[in-house]
């Protein structure tokens, strides 16, 4: 009891009042710029409206199926096929534009030529271009009588329209822009010291490109396959005129989607696609994370 | 001697950066290029380097020739403004990497390269720092750091392009002396590019200066100081208070004849002389022909300016002898100048 009335005798003679801070919310540093919750509250229901709830949408439509029909839905061996197809074929797509997406970047920005700029402009087409356009120019270029497709065909007894080689081809087309567009910029910006620094070390410049510039990039370029590899695997428009699409062999998993969609099996579809969705998270998730230990390496 | 620059020439489209310019670099010295920005300094070290090509004239390194040769074949340490620093490698690494990319024959083990780097960290007494990376570091430990790499690959020659022109003074002050210790101790041929006359004078065994891509005057920090050869020397080497004069029979005559000051070096006729403000006497006198127009403490040191007809002066001196002048901003005053340079104009 004395304690007790000690106590409160003790707050009183404080000033009367106890002052409660504001509780901190978690996460939030203080900053001067104004405006965190507003902008945090709309960026969510943003990203609810836009991404989220569709692709919850997409669940709980597959989740109908129940967790068998779910798994016996999604491996079936045509539907495991079109998983290979779809993500080997982006992978090499997108590994094939890292390489030379990264040349035409290093060209693009050290060399001075006539119709630099005209180049330039060209790398981002396939990004103006409809797909389909994209799809049926190459189908008929790569075809067995069209201008490349025929001499390949005699020359080497190469097939590329109809086969695995034609969606990855139509893959690199549409990715290229990704790599290019982020490469460039961080190319642009290296500092031409660091470079003429390790040439009077004594460096050669194959030493200087693989120690000094490759490191410097190497976040870009991967962003740059991310992009490239997330496109390729969604791509539709121009992969399934020069597939062929043959199930099992050359039919990727968005078309696969749609002939499941006009059979009306949409629980099947929708679970095709949840299993897409889950395998693509995670492997742009590993790029993430990559990049980041990448870059927490050096940029501190 | 270490480096011999004959007729060097370097144009970039209309622009002239060096104008057939020769100098010899003696072996074991520490030489200045000094001189303000465009007046062809950095070019001329970074053809030494190897980084930049002239468009005539010759370069030997240690008697040989050496335009052909790439940067990586000259054997120079190479000390850049801005550190260029290799960003994602730690200290150790940046030091390592000139040993590191040498051919497998000539490389040393991976032991003896350990030893080396932890040596030159020692010397530019960065040891704790070795697995840091150069983003985690001051700008002073940074320009270090790009001297022990330079000086990892042993180079015959170093060469520093504004060493100390990114970093704040007092840094820069203690670095300077650092650096000459450091030359003193391993009387490297060293040749650094600054326009801060301040640091040429008091680092340099000889400095160049420099104006519009040619040499102005070559000599020890004393010999440029006290006999300029030039107009340009004299008002680049420090504060000057500048007179268009004519001279006659030995004296230098200012304005209407305001102020004679006596001429040394045998012009007649228009010329220009110069004054250095701590060579400029002020006297209090309430019938003097100038008046205190300001009066400016800066540390121990008072700058006084100075109103003569119509021309402003700038007068130098200690707070002390201010205090004994007793004079104050508005006061009358005469001048007095003790020693005055005359170049012809």
């Amino acid at each position: 009891m004395v304690a007790a009335a000690d106590s409160d005798s003790t707050l009183a003679g404080k000033g009367g009042a106890v002052t409660v801070r504001a509780p901190v919310p978690l996460f939030r540093k203080p900053s001067v710029l104004p405006g965190f919750g507003l902008t945090l509250g709309f960026t969510l229901s943003y990203l609810s409206c836009i991404v989220l709830v569709p692709l919850a949408a997409l669940i709980v439509r597959s989740s109908g199926l129940g967790w068998s029909g779910f798994w016996s839905a999604v491996t079936t061996p045509r539907v495991l096929a079109a998983f290979e197809v779809s993500f080997g074929l982006s992978f090499a797509a997108a590994l094939t534009n890292a390489l030379f997406g990264f040349l035409v970047a290093w060209v693009l920005v050290r060399y001075d030529f006539p119709g630099k700029r005209l180049v330039d402009a060209l790398v981002d087409l396939p990004f103006a271009l409809p797909t389909a356009v994209a799809g049926i120019a190459l189908s008929a270029l790569y075809a067995p009588n069209g201008w490349l497709g025929k001499p390949l065909n005699e020359l080497f007894g190469l097939k590329v329209a109809f086969t695995p080689l034609g969606i990855a081809i139509a893959l690199t087309f549409i990715g290229l822009p990704f790599v290019v567009r982020t490469v460039q910029p961080i190319l642009q910006d290296l500092p031409p010291e660091e470079e003429e620094a390790a040439a009077s070390l004594g460096a050669s410049r194959l030493q200087t490109f693989r120690s000094v510039i490759l490191p410097a990039i190497l976040p870009a370029l991967v962003t740059g396959f991310a992009l490239s590899f997330a496109r390729g695997v969604g791509e539709y428009g121009s992969v399934i005129f020069i597939a062929g699409n043959m199930p099992g062999l050359t039919e990727i998993l968005p078309l696969l989607i749609v002939i499941k969609l006009e059979q009306y099996d949409y629980a099947g579809a929708a679970a095709v696609g949840t299993a897409m969705l889950a395998v693509s998270f995670v492997m742009l998730l590993i790029l993430n994370l990559l990049q980041h230990w990448m870059r927490s390496r050096h940029a501190r | 001697m270490a480096i011999q620059v004959s007729g060097i020439t370097k144009r970039f489209n209309d622009f002239t950066a060096l104008d057939s310019v020769d100098l010899e670099v003696k072996s074991g010295e520490l030489l200045a290029l000094l001189g303000p920005s465009g007046s062809g300094k950095t070019t001329l070290l970074r053809i030494m380097a190897g980084l930049e090509s002239p468009d005539g004239g010759g370069l030997l390194l240690n008697g040989e020739e050496a335009l052909g040769l790439k940067p990586r074949d000259r054997q120079v340490g190479f000390v850049f403004q801005h550190y260029a620093l290799f960003r994602h490698m730690t200290v150790f690494d940046n030091v390592a990497f000139g040993l590191k990319v040498r051919p497998r024959g000539e490389r040393p083990g991976s032991a003896e390269i350990k030893r080396r780097v932890t040596e030159l960290l020692e010397l530019v007494q960065l040891s704790p720092f070795a697995g840091r990376y150069p983003a985690q570091l001051s700008g002073g430990q940074r320009q270090r750091v790009a001297l022990a790499r330079a000086l990892a690959i042993e180079p015959k020659v170093l060469l520093l392009d504004e060493p100390f022109g990114a970093l704040d003074a007092k840094v820069r002050k203690e670095l300077r002396r650092w650096l000459r210790k450091l030359h003193d101790d391993i009387h490297i041929t060293s040749v650094f590019v600054t326009h801060d006359q301040e640091e040429a004078l008091e680092l340099a065994d000889r400095v160049v200066v420099m104006n519009q891509g040619r040499i102005e005057q070559i000599g020890t920090p004393a010999e440029v100081y006290d006999h300029p050869a030039s107009a340009f020397v004299y008002e680049f080497l420090g504060q000057v208070n500048r007179f268009d004069c004519t001279v006659e029979g030995g004296i230098a005559r200012v304005g209407d004849g305001a102020l004679a000051i006596p001429a040394q070096g045998g012009v007649q006729g228009p010329a220009v002389a110069y004054v250095r403000p701590h060579d400029l006497g002020v006297t209090p006198a309430s019938a003097g022909p100038a008046r205190i127009s300001g009066i400016h403490v800066v540390g121990p040191d008072a700058r006084i300016d100075i109103d003569l007809a119509g021309l402003t002066l700038e007068a130098e001196m200690d707070r002390e002898r201010l205090a004994t002048l007793g004079i104050v901003a508005g006061d009358r005053c005469a001048i007095h100048i003790d020693r005055a340079r005359v170049f012809a104009r």
